[in-house]
């Protein structure tokens, strides 16, 4: 729907007092948070894009935290005995499949358009004209994704494991719990970044957002389902392309529950890290180079 | 006291795109209050734009408000407001909000950016409209939100490309008015990139003309009109046979077009003053009703300059 500006006589022009700025500038060097801030906030704004998701990944930790819980109680444990404690030390790595799923939503719904989104709508010239350097817009961006992964990929595995450091029944316990807080770390923050870069890199391919969410769910979904199904076949290494099957694998690795009862890992922990790594690092030289050819066309390109 | 450095320096300004030269090594001083940037379409304006904001690499020199572009390219475009042709939003957000959003990418503090966000936007003439979200505004309030986001951290240079573009002629007047205003309102210089010339005649005091990668002109307005030769061309109202007062200055060496009964054009010859047409006319028994400089319209002398009329006649 259109609006139109409230007429006015001609030739009135309105000033509320204009006096020329004359404090300091901010250092260029600091607009990457300005990006990250306003990434943040522009995903917060819209249920469907981000709350939804953190409510999921909150519901995973209630769900996850109520499992440890009960299988901490001492009636769990006098009923199955050591697998009572088995079962509570496996609720935080087998829930990270559940954070998981709610990364690649948020990479959905924010992350696979970020970029494709703002060449369809010309952003890069309204950031390039400024003092916003390429490197300034990724960091921003990736930084801004970072955050909102984070909260759904890390914050829940930290606050189980330290729910199950609460939980422990003696000291030799807290001491064994104490290891699962750096692990839930690594694990969450490995997700964060591989859900905030590699769709970062998808979407930095096309110009259209809803391709780009298209080319990363094919990805994604398609060709890691396949990829997993070989691998299973073939018990290689092909199988660590999956990033999902990925992150469970070091996930499990992490947590010594390789051999737990039904979740077989198709993938061996180091080329499952190594995939991942190598995933983010290709997805960032992907959007680094897409967006400073970006830049150069951006500003003044139509005339 | 330091002198001001000049708005813009070129020296030996060049960019090549690969084997095509966009820009050929452009000299020139660029200074004045509003400076109409004119060329047809691949004359090289966009590519020395880019080069002054310090966004592509050139050889040769390009300094914006004493800072050479190449090397201090995130200084120059925290003082300069661009104001582009396309569209160039983001999605969701309203104006007051981009605005916001775009005086904090030029590094103003957060709070500083929003009081001048609402400022500039009230000022552009989006009032209330401010709060909307901009995917539903039209054409003209667009314009008026991208002159609002370019002005947001108080630029000392303003390059506006297109202002006027699709525009109904009441908001194309308004923006005129804001473009002519800026300046003495709020001290700062415009290079205003454009196609419409009766735009440039009506604001801008001083033009810079590309063409093929090439300056080919740059002075006031006035001087463009003028840059004929010395001859001094008149227009002459008489009260009666204007053709009868073309044969006499004729006669005296004058080159004369009669426009109407009542009219004539009159080129006169080096060295002679108005004087020779008041001489003609008594000598022809005729009246002077009225006489005064021939005017050459911007369009005129920008086709004469770029040398349309010559490439026609040649092809």
């Amino acid at each position: 729907m259109s609006t139109e500006a409230t007429p006015r006589p001609a030739g009135t022009i309105y000033d509320l007092g204009y006096k020329r700025y004359a404090g300091a500038r901010r250092s260029s060097a600091t607009r990457w948070r300005v990006l990250m801030r306003n990434q943040v906030a522009t995903a917060w704004k819209t249920w469907w894009r981000y709350r939804s998701h953190l409510a999921y990944a909150v519901g995973t930790t209630l769900i996850a935290g109520a499992v440890m819980y009960i299988f901490s109680e001492r009636i769990a444990r006098s009923l199955i005995g050591d697998k009572a404690t088995t079962f509570a030390d496996a609720a935080l790595p087998l829930s990270i499949q559940w954070y998981t799923r709610a990364g690649f939503l948020v990479s959905l719904t924010v992350g696979a358009r970020i970029v494709a989104s703002d060449i369809q709508a010309g952003a890069f010239t309204f950031y390039f004209a400024r003092s916003v350097r390429p490197r300034d817009y990724i960091i921003g961006k990736l930084a801004g994704m970072c955050v909102l992964t984070a909260g759904v990929c890390l914050a829940g595995p930290v606050l189980l494991s330290i729910a199950r450091l609460g939980l422990s029944s003696d000291t030799d316990a807290l001491v064994h719990a104490l290891a699962l807080v750096p692990k839930a770390i690594a694990i969450g923050l490995l997700g964060a970044l591989v859900f905030a870069a590699v769709p970062m890199a998808f979407s930095s391919l096309l110009a259209n957002g809803r391709y780009a969410v298209a080319l990363w769910t094919a990805y994604y979904l398609v060709f890691g389902q396949i990829v997993s199904g070989i691998g299973r076949g073939s018990q290689g290494w092909i199988g660590a392309l999956d990033i999902a099957t990925s992150l469970d694998s070091v996930a499990f690795h992490l947590f010594g529950l390789e051999s737990f009862p039904g979740r077989a890992v198709n993938v061996a922990a180091g080329p499952a890290l190594a995939s991942l790594l190598v995933h983010i690092a290709v997805a960032l030289v992907i959007v680094s180079v897409q967006v400073r050819r970006a830049q150069g066309s951006g500003v003044g390109g139509a005339t | 006291m330091s002198e001001r450095p000049a708005l813009i320096q070129l020296a030996k300004l060049t960019k090549r795109y690969g084997a095509i030269t966009a820009i050929a090594g452009l000299d020139a001083t660029i200074d004045g209050r509003i400076i109409g940037l004119l060329g047809p379409n691949g004359a090289g304006k966009s590519t020395l734009l880019k080069s002054l904001l310090g966004i592509i690499p050139y050889e040769g020199s390009a300094r914006v408000l004493g800072l050479e572009a190449s090397t201090h390219g995130t200084e120059i475009r925290d003082r300069v407001g661009y104001m582009p042709e396309q569209e160039a939003f983001l999605a969701g957000m309203s104006a007051v909000e981009l605005c916001t959003y775009a005086g904090e990418l030029s590094g103003l503090p957060r709070t500083e950016a929003m009081q001048r966000a609402h400022a500039a936007l009230y000022y552009a003439g989006l009032e209330e409209k401010r709060y909307q979200p901009i995917e539903g505004y039209s054409t003209g309030m667009k314009q008026r939100v991208k002159l609002a986001q370019a002005l947001v951290h108080d630029p000392e240079i303003l390059f506006l490309d297109e202002p006027t573009n699709g525009l109904d002629p009441r908001s194309r007047e308004e923006m005129l008015e804001l473009i002519v205003d800026l300046p003495t309102r709020r001290g700062c210089a415009i290079v205003l990139s454009t196609h419409l010339l009766p735009d440039v005649e009506r604001v801008c005091d001083q033009a810079v003309i590309m063409h093929r990668g090439r300056m080919k002109f740059a002075g006031t307005i006035d001087e463009l009109r003028g840059a004929r030769g010395p001859e001094l061309e008149l227009v002459v109202e008489v009260k009666a046979d204007a053709a009868r007062l073309a044969e006499t200055l004729g006669a005296a060496g004058a080159r004369c077009e009669v426009l109407s009964p009542l009219s004539l054009a009159v080129t006169l010859p080096d060295a002679t003053t108005t004087e020779l047409v008041f001489r003609g006319a008594r000598e022809a028994g005729l009246q002077v009703r009225g006489i005064a400089e021939r005017r050459e319209s911007v369009e005129a002398a920008f086709l004469r300059v770029i040398g349309v009329e010559g490439e026609d006649k040649a092809a």
